[in-house]
């Protein structure tokens, strides 16, 4: 019943489009200048940001997706859009990602690299307090970060923070973080929900203390989470609501009902037919986000049959791409390549051939695989938004080409565990990281956590660890062309579309920005919106 | 009575007991390793045993089975594996929501379901019981999604008279109650209606044709009569037992109703807490949920027992 869709299981959700500029343009960035050449990540919204002047006061209510009992405000177990919506709510982080995926400061002022990377120095913001009115130390930026390294703690950003050795206070307003190995995307890396700032020492997230806009009023997992105005929040004359109040519609008809009638006024995935009863509505709007969130099939390739390669491509030319983003996604969508880099990212690589149907390729791949007509299962489930209807697709297409392929649609609970990475086919989802490396870390690295393919190679290895090193933008470029074309030939990975985000926006919300790192803003919104007086 | 009353208490508390250990054997054979599933895949293999050690899921099974039995009698239900808040405290707003939906369904729907089946058992075969008896059996063969959809589409989103959700926000008053229930209830009323009232003409119906309701009849006494009194205690206990199962129903079964307006019941909670595999709280409710049938069988089969003639006239033997 739940849709876990990727959120569940992707904890740390962020990713990409545009990667970082390298840091010189960063730092131009922060005094205000970098135009847009890597704009990319936005697209337009359907709602245009309001000019009038923001509003004081008001209460808003937000019909989430996803019911869990599990909700939490351990930032460290944070795995799903809810959290991520909480957590930005009442904590506040270093940096945060704007619409082009930029760093901004936030509780870091500015931040400044060493020659290779492997030292950050942030300048920390003076006179910020916790709700209960204990003054921010560096230490609580310290501990914030560093206890995702601890075992106890168990953190879903424990690989993220492999990476750094030591954070330090260096006097009053100064920060340094030190690297094993160069990160030119640290400022980025220090913006994911995990690293929410909390106190030193604290490991109980029963009464959560953050230095965020709203503190909370009433928590109730899995049923609603109340949150008013944080009267001491650092930031001048913010938040503009009083409250915000979170509740789970878990049925995408009645969350859209829900909007329409008034009763809530922002609603996270729209779906299908609801997305047009709210679009030619009075009192709603659609929030569009582009996004490389996405929903693959995927092949794990250390076992028969996919680890055949002929297989794997064929499967590849049986996607009918611009079907699946017309019929399927409405068209809320881009055709993807077979790889998890889209196309407005100034690392996509265009020499490598569009995909689409093409039944005589197929049919050649299928016959050199010599699988005949052995039965190939392709696993699929509502767990994975999208996949039962890109497997259906799918499966028409592989009769036509003479391959038995036959769907298995499996139970979503569990699915993660059982069924994705231990089937030869399967779909996944993930939402989009805020750089490409961050994600190619997550699901492409030998052993990682969500390399569902079980892909591995010395070469992909090494090209993922020089790219997130690497400060020449050219050569990045080209470690990153390589990465694609690897994934593009390996057939481990058939990418049809990338899916955008699209929730529901009573009108009278104003204030919000499509940020493609997820939902509503990417997940931090709690800050910005105002209602229409 | 009060023997046959004791003795079916014992009963039922054997039959619980019996639930308990079905219930906890139930939970023991869920696949997959409830600290691993707690902890995540980031969770080294120390961390999980250390867990499980904490949960005490190191213990022997029967161990862990008294615990958890003594536990409930003292009414601790134990401590969610998810949420580490005691089980008590998220079944209590869940409970009393469900409690009221189950509440307001069976005091509108029950009566207006045994007088609807009255009716249509003594006009049976009219033109009114034709009618009557079509429109219940489509309704009973109506999913709840349906009925609850099309109620939503109409009232709420086209009329705007009620809320599409039937959310309750703490400290709601009564008409904002009244207003979020209104079609949660009237949707499980609609359902659990027709299904008590063609019962109940079926049980009726089958009375009005046996003798004793002919002597009465030819005896001269009037046709009303004949069916509130005569028929009708001796449908009791048929009736009492039909109703039971179905507020049993509202108390467990209605995991579409409350998915559908978002009403947090219990129903919804069990089925996350499966998904998380979060146990005590699985546990809980189960039992709440067979608890609330036995129980409520207990008490229609008491009812059943007041009313059952022969039983009196037993008693009527043994003191005269």
């Amino acid at each position: 019943m739940m849709s876990k869709d990727g959120g569940a299981f992707v904890p740390g959700s962020l990713s990409d489009q545009a990667e970082r500029p390298p840091v010189l343009s960063r730092r131009l960035f922060n005094v205000g200048l970098l135009s847009s050449g890597v704009l990319a990540a936005g697209g337009l919204p359907i709602i245009s940001p309001a000019k009038a002047d923001p509003v004081r006061g008001g209460s808003v209510r937000l019909a989430l997706a996803a019911q869990n009992t599990n909700d939490t405000f351990n930032s460290a177990k944070y795995v799903q859009a809810n959290d991520y919506i909480r957590g930005t709510s009442v904590y506040s982080y270093l940096t945060r990602l704007d619409e082009n995926l930029q760093p901004q400061p936030e509780i870091a002022l500015s931040w400044e690299p060493n020659s290779d990377a492997t030292r950050w120095t942030f300048k920390i913001r003076q006179g910020v307090t916790f709700s209960d009115g204990a003054k921010l130390t560096l230490d609580d930026i310290a501990f914030s970060i560093m206890r995702h390294k601890e075992d106890k703690v168990a953190s879903t950003a424990k690989q993220l923070t492999g990476n750094i050795t030591s954070v330090t206070g260096q006097g009053p307003d100064t920060l340094v973080i030190e690297l094993a190995s160069p990160d030119v995307d640290l400022p980025v890396l220090v913006s994911i929900f995990q690293y929410a700032i909390v106190k030193n020492g604290t490991y109980d997230f029963a009464n959560p203390v953050g230095t965020g806009p709203f503190v909370v009023k009433e928590f109730q997992p899995g049923i609603r989470t109340v949150l008013a105005r944080n009267p001491t929040y650092w930031k001048e004359g913010r938040p503009y609501l009083d409250q915000i109040e979170m509740i789970a519609i878990v049925d995408p008809a009645a969350r859209a009902n829900a909007l329409l009638s008034g009763d809530v006024d922002m609603i996270t995935e729209l779906r299908g037919s609801a997305i047009d009863e709210v679009a030619k509505s009075s009192n709603g709007s659609v929030f569009v986000t582009p996004s490389t969130r996405y929903t693959a099939i995927q092949a794990a390739v250390d076992r028969a049959p996919s680890n055949n390669q002929d297989l794997n491509l064929a499967l590849a030319y049986l996607v009918d791409r611009k079907r699946v983003l017309d019929t399927v996604l409405r068209g809320y969508g881009t055709i993807a390549n077979d790889h998890p880099f889209g196309p407005q990212s100034p690392y996509y690589n265009k020499a490598l051939p569009q995909r689409a149907l093409d039944l005589d390729k197929a049919k050649y791949h299928i016959s050199k695989s010599g699988i005949g007509q052995t039965k190939v299962e392709l696993s699929i489930s509502d767990a994975v938004v999208y996949s039962v209807d890109i497997g259906q697709l799918m499966q028409r297409e592989a009769a036509r080409a003479g391959l038995n392929l036959e769907l298995r649609r499996e139970p979503t609970d569990s699915y993660w565990t059982a069924v994705a990475g231990n089937r030869p086919y399967f779909g996944t989802n993930f939402h989009p990281r805020p750089t490409y490396n961050m994600f190619l870390n997550l699901a492409w690295r030998k052993g990682a956590a969500w390399n569902f393919s079980h892909y591995e190679s010395e070469k992909m290895e090494s090209l993922i660890t020089q790219a997130q090193s690497t400060l020449d933008e050219a050569k990045r470029k080209e470690q990153y062309d390589e990465i694609q074309s690897i994934i593009y030939n390996s057939g481990a990975l058939v990418l049809p579309c990338f899916l955008s985000y699209v929730d529901g926006v009573s009108k009278k919300v104003k204030g919000l920005t499509p940020v493609p790192l997820g939902n509503l803003g990417g997940f931090n919104f709690a800050d910005r919106i105002w209602l229409e007086g | 009575m009060i023997a046959f009353v004791i003795k079916r208490l014992l009963q039922t508390a054997a039959l619980l007991l019996v639930v308990s250990v079905l219930v906890f054997l139930g939970c023991e054979i869920l696949p997959g390793d409830v600290a691993q599933v707690s902890l995540g895949q980031y969770a080294t293999p120390d961390n999980v045993q250390a867990l499980r050690i904490e949960l005490g899921l190191d213990r022997p099974a029967y161990e862990r089975y008294f615990d958890w039995l003594f536990g409930i009698l003292q009414g601790d239900w134990g401590r969610s594996i998810t949420t580490k808040t005691p089980v008590a405290r998220m079944l209590s707003e869940r409970l009393s929501n469900t409690a009221l939906l189950a509440a307001v369904t069976t005091v509108v729907a029950v009566p207006l379901a045994l007088i609807l089946g009255l009716l249509m058992a003594v006009g049976a075969g009219r033109a009114w019981d034709r009618v009557a008896s079509v429109v219940t059996l489509g309704l009973s063969a109506t999913p709840e999604f349906l009925i609850a959809t099309l109620g939503v589409l109409l009232f709420a989103v086209q009329l705007r008279w009620l809320p599409a959700v039937a959310y309750l926000s703490p400290g709601s008053d009564l008409a904002q109650t009244a207003r979020a229930l209104f079609l949660p209830a009237a949707t499980l009323s609609i359902v659990v209606m027709a299904q008590i009232a063609r019962m109940t003409r079926a049980i009726i119906g089958n009375l009005l044709t046996q003798p004793f309701i002919e002597m009465a009849t030819l005896k001269g006494v009037p046709p009303r009569r004949v069916v509130g009194v005569h028929a009708l205690i001796n449908a009791v206990g048929p009736l009492a037992n039909v109703v039971a199962l179905n507020i049993a129903y509202l108390v467990s079964g209605v995991l579409v109703v409350e998915t559908i307006f978002a009403y947090p019941g219990l129903a919804r909670l069990m089925v996350d807490s499966v998904q998380a595999r979060d146990l005590p709280v699985v546990q809980a409710c189960a039992i709440i949920f067979c608890a609330t049938y036995v129980l409520l069988i207990f008490l229609a089969d008491v009812l059943a027992h007041i009313y059952d003639p022969r039983s009196n006239l037993e008693a009527a033997d043994r003191k005269g």
